[in-house]
Order: structure tokens, then C-alpha cells, then sequence
């Protein structure tokens, strides 16, 4: 391995001094992605990197990825760094690379009904530009503010828009990706709308960096709507609110997006701003179309919401949580630290699952939110949060709700999203027997590793002695099952919110 | 269907030397009418084998035995055939191994045509038998043989308060695997088959059972999403026994609403603003008049009819008929009575389907909305001056997308489909935007990119049948 100032100096020789950082803090910086991880973590991998890389072309992204072949350093794509499960954070140091210089919107064709963009632009940055030529983006990822077109690609997201709109990835016309032996690779023909000439779209989607690094994607866009009405209803408990997210799919409607919240996350929200709704539990839903498309789709709604008990909230409450949606996760601010917890679950056991996380959540003494939303006709997510402070001794054994919260999707017929660096160990349980052919992927498109190695379907640790260079898998889940313990044999429950223990005690 | 193979072997033969002279094109034409002026006998002889055994598959364990026996993991005994039986299969399989032998599976409708190069010395499964249909208890979800019929599927799932989003374009009695290793059109308005496919239940070319996907939910974040990418290919990767199906809710209100247009240039704009309506379109189905005579013999046929299925609440679908009146502006007719190629009879479709089965297919052509009407007319006429008339079948996309099928009336030897299907590649070349995804024109096409694609598809199948099973990929 060459040394790291020759890595260094080759570095800058390609990016120029301002976009290759090695500083301590730089490094600190990109040692963790949106999930707070305990410092124990560093004793099972090198989380900093050595460099952060900032490239703002493809060109230089290949050249970046050739240079590993002289430094044997490995390469870690990341976008917004909203990931929860290590995929953008690095396990044995090496190269981290940032997109986020790659932002910009590059063209609208309004003929084929298609933006194509750099890979390091948020959606949000996206959906304004293609808002202001009079067109929407079919889907946007959950924490759109924040996250980056090839992040959020890389790992396989859902999120508003997906019932009407369908999945992210039926909305990607082609991606530019370059491949781990430098070359640049289209995934999809650009002519062929139906991705039938060997349409490689679909393996990068969820492939969490593991098989190359987007640098440009082509997204399809839809007529901006007439009008967006958001709706609230607020419900007795979650589980009606839950029952009326199934009636929407059972009444074949589709309204653009359909999600539950639970009161707890208007506890928190009020903590940190006096004029934030009344804590309850409730249902979102964005109706979007013509005018008389839209009464007729609220009456519906209407009609739904109150076969549950549900009551209709002002208008202002609505337009609030639609204004806010992107930015989910405020109640960090009280705890430094959260933990959201990603799952797909049958639609129709949505009722059941919302109670479990609920029961999960409870049991692990832990303060946090139930959310959910429709994925499409037989798919809900699951996303509860916890809060946790990764200072405190009891706190990375929050971690132990994801694991908890990943079993409980498995039983429920379901699946946790994300494997990364954490959550390898769900492979197996996700995929039985057809693990194999999983891994044969990585091995066709990066046999040598070189990309985000170590991650998705093993875990490596920093440590290069055989016998230790990875461990396996079901290691991390006995890590995280004794977490899980740990919480449950904690005699007091979490205390960020006091309002919000009354509560619970009450 | 048997691409990666036809592929690889094309690959491959270009590579000999004594082929190496002949152009792409030209090797694939004498490959595909077996032209033996150009190849030699034996390579002809090798092209016209086809498989010795067929399997008619009646539960999942019979596919898994026969593959861990293909595998020299189990012995022919465990079979359990009758000695007569048992001595043909030995025959066949066991005795005299010179080259790759594995498991093909028929499609039990073909759309277009044969692969060139057949499964030479395996088994082929017939999934005839292999037709239940499971529907979920609760949720819009069901489990379908890949022997089921499209058709029981739609029937069946309409009785449970189902519907079954996506529908043949061309009207033919598909089996559902006839999507996964055939050619069958499935399609929606909001997208393809594969948009519904939630997992596929397979046997892996080790003899396991093999979940791809997920049966009640979508596979999102599990890393690489294999399902989607192998859906078109599935039969070259597993061997598949039976997909999980993504169904919806069947709307308060339904009704089909038919436009007939005289002027293709009408008909291309409004078709352009249709696929813009948003939700309620289930699924939009064009045909020409040629097509529509096949159809419905009793109507006379417009130019082009357009056939809109839409689905909205009781209140609401007024207002969606009001505002698909206005999207459809330039109609020359319209009419609600007209019946749809699906909604009929079981022994209606099948009668229609064996009509419509007559002509020659030349694989799918898409085309953009405001080109189609053109499209259309280019094709019509290349019928005309080929001695065959001309006809199309298509569905609208929301992309903005046509999915055309054109079909001549012409014999469906194996010349004929060539030269059609390259007077169609010359029609597309011409229409900006246009492709043709046939499995011919895969074969024709040398953009790099593609290649470098086929090859990296090519990779993955050798890595995940790494036992040559699964439609083995052999080289002249």
C-alpha cells in the first residue's frame, strides 16, 4: 500500500488542494451518518476516513477511482449522509467520497418527461427546479431536504408520493454510474422508456454504493398537479388511524401520500416550538388533481376517516405538517442523538404493526414516535424514532430497537430496510436461499471490493489479521440483541421530554 | 426468453474464424432462418435439435428433483418413472454428455417467435398443469402458478373485489409465466408487469427453493434489487414456479370508454395529453382498424379506436369522463357500449385470442405519444408494399410512452418474420425517439453501452447458475 501522503498528494494532484480534506474534524465529520453510533463502535472499525474527497465531475470521479488501484485505499460514496444503517460511513478509513459538489440540476426535456440531474443534488433542489418549469417529481424521498438523488438511489428509499406516483425506482430513466475499474456505465438504454434492453437500473437500486459510485441520474417527471390539498384527521388511537391508511387502498383512492404519526411526536415537537399542533394521533393525507378531482377524493376521505372515528383537523394543521414534511426529525434537538428505524410491512397488518412498535418502544423504556406511511397497494413503512444520547453510558444501546423492530417486521411478514454496515445479518433472513445469488452481484461488478467493501452482505473490521478481518454477520445481531437487553433491564426510563414521561407514567 | 443464450451465441460465433468474415447482421439472418448456403450442416443440424424430454410439471419438488439430478446430486432412480420411462430419460440425459445440458421452459403463448438457439439436449418443463391461483384472504395480493391463465387471474381476482392492473396488450391467452420466460405483453398505464411483481418463487439452479422478492411486500433496501433487474431474463437465472402478484382494489365505478379518430395526427395529440390525466386510467388500449375488425367483426372499425378503462368513486367518475372527453378532443366517435377485449367471456377471449394468434408479431416497438399516429402510418404502408397487411396493438403509458405491437398478415415462417422485423428496425430508426425491443433487435444491436450491459447480464447469469442448469449458455 502506497503511503498516505503519496495518497495524498496524488489526491490533490486531481482535485486540487480545496476539495481533498484530511483534517481531524473534516474527518469526525464523516464518521457517522444520521444514526448516533456509541464510541464502542470504533473499537470494530476505522469509522474516520483518511481523506475526504470532494469531486465535481464524473471525469474526476473516475480518476478517483482509478487512484485506489495505486493507494489500495477503499472508496466510500456518500451523498446527504442520511442513511441509518453505516452504508455512507467508512469501515477500514480509506477515500471518503462526498457528491454533494455534484448538485446541479442539469436539463429539463419536457418531451420525454425528464430531468437529469448530478448525483449530489438533494430532491428538494430538484423538485424546486422542476416545480418552477411546471412539472413534479412522481416520488421524493422522505427526508428530501437532506438527502441526495444518488444516496437516497443507493438506498432503495420510499417515501411521499409512492401510492400514486409508484416507487423510486420506476421513476429513474437511466443512471451514469462509474464502475469500480474506473469506466463509466448508462444502466439503462435512454430510448427504451420500458428498460427493456438490459435495464441495469434496478441492481444499483438499494445497492448502498457497494457496486459503483452514480454520478448522474435521468428521472421522470409528471404535470405538476392543478391543486395539493393536505388533510388531517386526528384519531382515537393509532391503530384507527392505521385502519383508515388501509381503507384508502381497499376504496381504491390514491391520494398523492398517506402517513400516520402518533401523538408523541407532537410531545416532542411542542417542546421545542410553544405554537406546534395538540399532541394527537393522526392521519396526513394529500389529496392532489383538478379541482372537482380533489373535493371528490376529501369527501372520500372524509367518509373514511370517520367509519374509524376520525375527526377532521383545521386547515392550518395540514398545511403545517405538509410545509414541515421534510423535516421529520426535529425532536433530535432534545436528545442529541435519534434512531429511526426503517421496515416494510404488509399493508394490512398495519393496525398490528403500529401497535407492536408502540409495545417495542415502551419496553426498551425508550422516548420516541410511531410513524408509517402507504408504500403502494400492499406495502406500508414503518418508521418509528427513538431519541437517544450517544454521551450517555445507556446510550447506544438504543441501537437495540432497530434489531427489536426488525424482528417484529420479519414475523409480521414484512422486512427492515437497509443492511449497511449494522444490519448485515438481516441478508439471510431476507433473501433464504437466494443470498448467493445476491452476492454473486457484487462479485461481477467489483470483484477486488474496492467500492464501500465490506458492507451489505459481510462485515469487515479494521483490523487486517485473518480471523478478524470480518466477522460474521449474526455477530452484529447478538450486539444488538444484547443491547436490546440492556434496555429492558434498565431501571428507568428515558427522560428527554417531560411532558411526554408524564405521559407515559400517567 | 432464451435472450442471454441467443445472445452469447451470437457472441460467440462471431469470434470463429471462418464466421468472422460475415457481418453481424448477416450471421444473425443465417442463424435465425437456419440459411445453409452460409452455415455449415452441422451447425444447422445442432440449431434445429430441440429438447428430447418435456416435463409436465405438477408440483414444485418434481422441477427440484429433476434439477439436483441434472446436477449429478441425485441418481435418475429417484425420478420414480416407469422403466420405460426411466430408460428414455437415462438415454436421453445420462449417456453420452458432450455438452451442456439444462432445464427450458415453454411458454405456453408465444407472441413472436422460436428462440434461434434451442435448449439442445435438456429437459423443457411444461407448466400446463402447474396453474393454481392463490388470492390473499385480506389485501389486494395474490400467489399465481406460472401455468395459471392471465385471464382466470382477471376473472377470478374481479369475483374477490380485485383487480388485476395489467392486461395483455395483444389479446392472446397468456399463462402468467409466460411473462417471466415468453414474451407476453403485460402492461398497465402505470407501468409495466414487473411494477406488480412483489417476489417470484423459484427454484434456484442448485435445486433449492428460492424466494426473489418479497410475497406480501416490496423489496426496498435489501440491497440489489435482483427481482426487477432479472424479471425480463427470470427464466435464465431460476427456474420460475410462481410470482406474488400486486393487485389493487376494483374501483366503486368502472367504465370503458371507447374514441374512435380518423386523423392520426388527432389521434397522436390526443394521446400525448392522456398520458398526463394522472389517476383513474387503468389501462388505455389502441388499435387500428385492421385490429379492431380482429376485435370486434361486428362493429365497423374506425381508423384508430382508443379504449380507456377508468375507475374513480361513484360521485367522481362523471367528472373523470368530462375531463377525458376534453384530453380525447378531436374524437371522431365515442362511444360506453362498446365491450373490451378483456372484459368477456372466458370462452369469448380464448376464441378472439385464437384469431388474433394468426397473424405474424415482430416483438414490441415504443414509440412517443405524438409520434404514433405517424409511426402507424409508416408501418401500414411497409405492409402494404411487403404483401402483408399491416396492423398494430398497442397501450398507452403514462410516460408518455406507446407500447406498440405491429402484426402482419403473412405466413409466420421464419424469413418472413426476419425481413418484417427489419423493415419494422428501418420504420424505428426513422422515428425519432422510437425503440425496438424485440428479441431480434437485441440481438442486431452494437451500441457499446448495451453491449457492456449484456455482457455484465451475461456475467451475472454464469456467477448465479453457476451450475449451467438454467438455460445453459452454449457456443456453436
Amino acid at each position: 500500500m502506497a503511503s498516505l501522503d503519496y495518497a495524498y498528494r496524488r489526491l490533490v494532484n486531481t482535485l486540487g488542494p480545496e476539495r481533498v480534506a484530511r483534517s481531524e474534524f473534516e474527518r469526525m465529520v464523516y464518521s457517522h451518518d444520521f444514526a448516533s453510533l456509541p464510541k464502542i463502535a470504533l473499537l470494530q472499525w476505522r469509522l474516520y476516513p483518511d481523506f475526504v474527497a470532494l469531486p465535481q465531475t464524473t471525469e474526476e470521479v473516475a480518476a478517483l477511482v482509478k487512484l485506489s488501484d495505486e493507494s489500495l485505499l477503499q472508496i466510500t460514496p456518500r451523498g446527504g449522509g442520511t442513511g441509518w444503517c453505516g452504508g455512507s460511513v467508512p469501515n477500514r478509513g480509506g477515500v471518503l467520497v462526498d457528491m454533494r459538489k455534484m448538485n446541479n440540476v442539469l436539463a429539463l426535456d419536457p418531451d420525454t418527461r425528464t430531468v437529469t440531474v448530478e448525483a449530489g443534488a438533494t430532491w428538494k433542489e430538484v423538485e424546486d427546479f422542476v416545480e418552477s418549469k411546471g412539472f413534479a417529481l412522481p416520488t421524493i424521498p422522505l427526508n428530501a431536504a437532506g438527502s441526495t438523488v444518488g444516496g437516497s438511489i443507493n438506498s432503495g428509499s420510499t417515501g411521499f408520493g409512492g401510492l400514486r406516483g409508484g416507487s423510486v425506482r420506476d421513476a429513474i430513466a437511466s443512471l451514469e454510474v462509474i464502475l469500480p475499474n474506473g469506466s463509466l456505465l448508462k444502466t439503462a438504454s435512454q430510448a427504451d422508456a420500458g428498460g427493456q434492453l438490459a435495464n441495469l437500473t434496478p441492481l444499483f437500486f438499494g445497492a448502498e454504493g457497494t457496486l459503483g459510485i452514480v454520478t448522474k441520474a435521468i428521472l421522470r417527471v409528471v404535470p405538476k398537479p392543478e391543486i395539493s390539498k393536505p388533510l388531517t384527521y386526528a384519531f382515537p388511537n393509532l391503530a384507527a388511524a392505521a385502519r383508515c391508511l388501509k381503507g384508502i387502498v381497499d376504496a381504491a383512492l390514491t391520494p398523492y401520500h398517506a402517513a400516520l404519526m402518533d401523538r408523541d411526536h407532537f410531545v416532542f415537537d411542542r417542546a421545542l416550538e410553544a405554537d406546534s399542533p395538540d399532541p394527537t394521533d393522526l392521519a396526513l393525507v394529500a389529496v392532489q388533481g383538478s379541482k372537482d378531482d380533489v373535493a371528490d377524493q376529501e369527501k372520500a376521505m372524509d367518509g373514511l376517516a370517520a367509519k374509524e372515528q376520525g375527526t377532521k383537523l383545521p386547515p392550518a394543521v395540514g398545511d403545517r405538517l405538509w410545509r414541515d414534511r421534510y423535516n421529520n426529525y426535529s425532536a433530535r434537538r432534545l436528545s442529541r442523538g435519534l434512531m429511526v428505524s426503517y421496515n416494510l410491512v404488509p399493508l394490512r397488518r398495519l393496525p398490528e404493526a403500529v401497535e407492536k412498535a408502540m409495545e417495542i418502544r415502551d419496553k426498551l423504556k425508550l422516548n420516541g414516535s410511531v410513524q408509517a406511511h402507504i408504500v403502494d397497494t400492499t406495502t406500508a413503512a414503518l418508521d418509528p424514532y427513538v431519541l437517544m444520547d450517544d454521551t450517555k453510558p445507556s446510550g447506544g444501546t438504543a441501537l437495540g430497537f432497530v434489531k427489536r423492530m426488525g424482528d417484529a417486521a420479519f414475523k409480521m411478514e414484512g422486512h427492515p430496510m437497509g443492511l449497511g454496515l449494522f444490519l448485515v445479518f438481516n441478508l439471510r433472513k431476507m433473501h433464504g436461499n437466494a443470498t448467493s445469488a445476491y452476492s454473486a452481484v457484487k462479485g461481477v461488478f467489483d470483484p477486488r471490493k474496492k467500492i464501500n467493501g465490506g458492507k451489505t452482505f459481510e462485515v469487515w473490521t479494521k483490523y487486517p489479521w485473518p480471523g478478524l478481518r470480518a466477522i460474521p454477520p449474526p455477530g452484529m445481531a447478538i450486539g444488538l440483541e444484547v443491547a436490546a437487553i440492556l434496555r429492558r433491564v434498565k431501571p428507568t426510563r428515558d427522560r428527554f421530554v417531560r411532558a411526554y414521561e408524564h405521559t407515559k407514567e400517567g | 426468453m432464451g435472450l442471454l443464450r441467443d445472445w452469447h451465441y451470437v457472441e460467440k460465433a462471431v469470434q470463429i474464424p471462418a464466421l468472422a468474415e460475415l457481418i453481424r447482421e448477416a450471421l444473425i439472418h443465417a442463424l435465425f432462418v437456419r440459411d445453409d448456403r452460409v452455415l455449415p450442416r452441422d451447425l444447422i443440424a445442432d440449431l434445429n435439435r430441440v429438447p428430447p424430454v418435456t416435463v409436465k410439471v405438477k408440483e414444485d419438488a418434481e422441477v427440484r428433483k429433476l434439477v439436483r439430478v441434472l446436477n449429478g446430486q441425485e441418481s435418475t432412480v429417484s425420478l420414480g418413472l416407469s422403466a420405460e420411462d426411466y430408460h428414455y430419460f437415462r438415454t436421453q440425459l445420462g449417456v453420452g454428455r458432450t455438452r451442456e445440458f439444462g432445464v427450458t421452459m415453454r411458454p405456453r403463448t408465444l407472441l413472436t417467435y422460436d428462440w434461434i438457439v434451442p435448449e439442445q439436449r435438456g429437459v423443457q418443463l411444461d407448466f400446463t398443469g402447474y396453474a393454481g391461483i392463490e388470492f390473499a384472504v385480506d389485501g389486494h395480493r395474490a400467489i399465481a402458478q406460472v401455468g395459471a391463465l392471465w385471464k382466470r387471474l382477471y376473472d377470478e381476482a374481479s369475483e374477490r373485489g380485485h383487480l388485476v392492473p395489467f392486461v395483455p396488450t395483444v389479446p392472446l391467452d397468456f399463462a402468467v409465466g409466460d411473462a417471466l420466460y415468453g414474451d407476453a405483453p403485460f402492461a398497465s398505464f402505470r407501468g409495466g408487469f414487473a411494477s406488480y411483481v412483489n417476489a417470484l418463487r423459484t427454484i434456484s439452479a442448485y435445486g433449492q427453493r428460492a424466494r426473489i422478492g418479497f410475497e406480501e411486500v416490496a423489496n426496498y433496501g435489501t440491497a440489489y434489487d435482483l427481482l426487477h433487474a432479472a424479471i425480463p431474463l427470470a427464466g435464465e437465472f431460476f427456474i420460475p414456479l410462481s410470482a406474488a402478484l400486486r393487485l389493487e382494489a376494483k374501483p366503486a365505478a368502472r367504465k370503458t370508454l371507447t374514441y374512435g379518430f380518423d386523423d392520426p395526427a388527432k389521434l397522436s395529440a390526443g394521446l400525448d395529453r392522456l398520458c398526463r390525466f394522472g389517476p383513474g386510467v387503468n389501462w388505455v388500449h389502441i388499435t387500428d382498424a385492421v385490429a379492431a375488425k380482429i376485435l370486434r367483426p361486428a362493429t365497423p372499425p374506425e381508423a384508430s379506436t382508443v379504449q380507456v378503462s377508468l375507475g374513480a368513486t361513484t360521485t367522481g367518475i362523471a367528472a373523470k369522463e368530462k375531463a377525458l372527453d376534453v384530453a380525447m378532443v378531436g374524437f371522431k366517435a365515442k362511444s360506453s357500449e362498446t365491450p373490451n377485449p378483456y372484459d368477456v367471456s372466458a370462452d369469448a377471449y380464448r376464441k378472439t385470442a385464437d384469431t388474433v394468434a394468426r397473424s405474424l408479431f415482430v416483438g414490441e416497438v415504443r414509440v412517443p405519444a405524438k409520434s404514433f399516429g405517424e409511426f402507424l402510418g409508416k408501418v401500414r404502408a411497409f405492409g402494404d408494399q411487403s404483401a402483408a397487411k399491416a396492423g398494430a396493438y398497442a397501450n398507452l403509458q403514462e410516460t408518455g410512452s406507446v407500447s406498440t405491437y405491429p402484426f402482419f398478415s403473412a405466413p409466420k415462417d421464419r424469413t418472413k418474420v426476419y425481413d418484417l422485423s427489419k423493415g419494422v428496425r428501418a420504420i424505428v430508426t426513422r422515428t425519432p425517439g422510437a425503440a425496438f425491443t424485440s428479441r431480434l433487435a437485441h440481438l442486431w444491436d452494437e451500441e457499446p453501452n448495451f453491449l457492456r450491459r449484456m455482457s455484465l447480464v451475461r456475467s451475472l447469469k454464469l456467477e448465479i447458475d453457476e451450475a449451467h442448469v438454467v438455460q445453459p449458455l452454449i457456443s456453436p
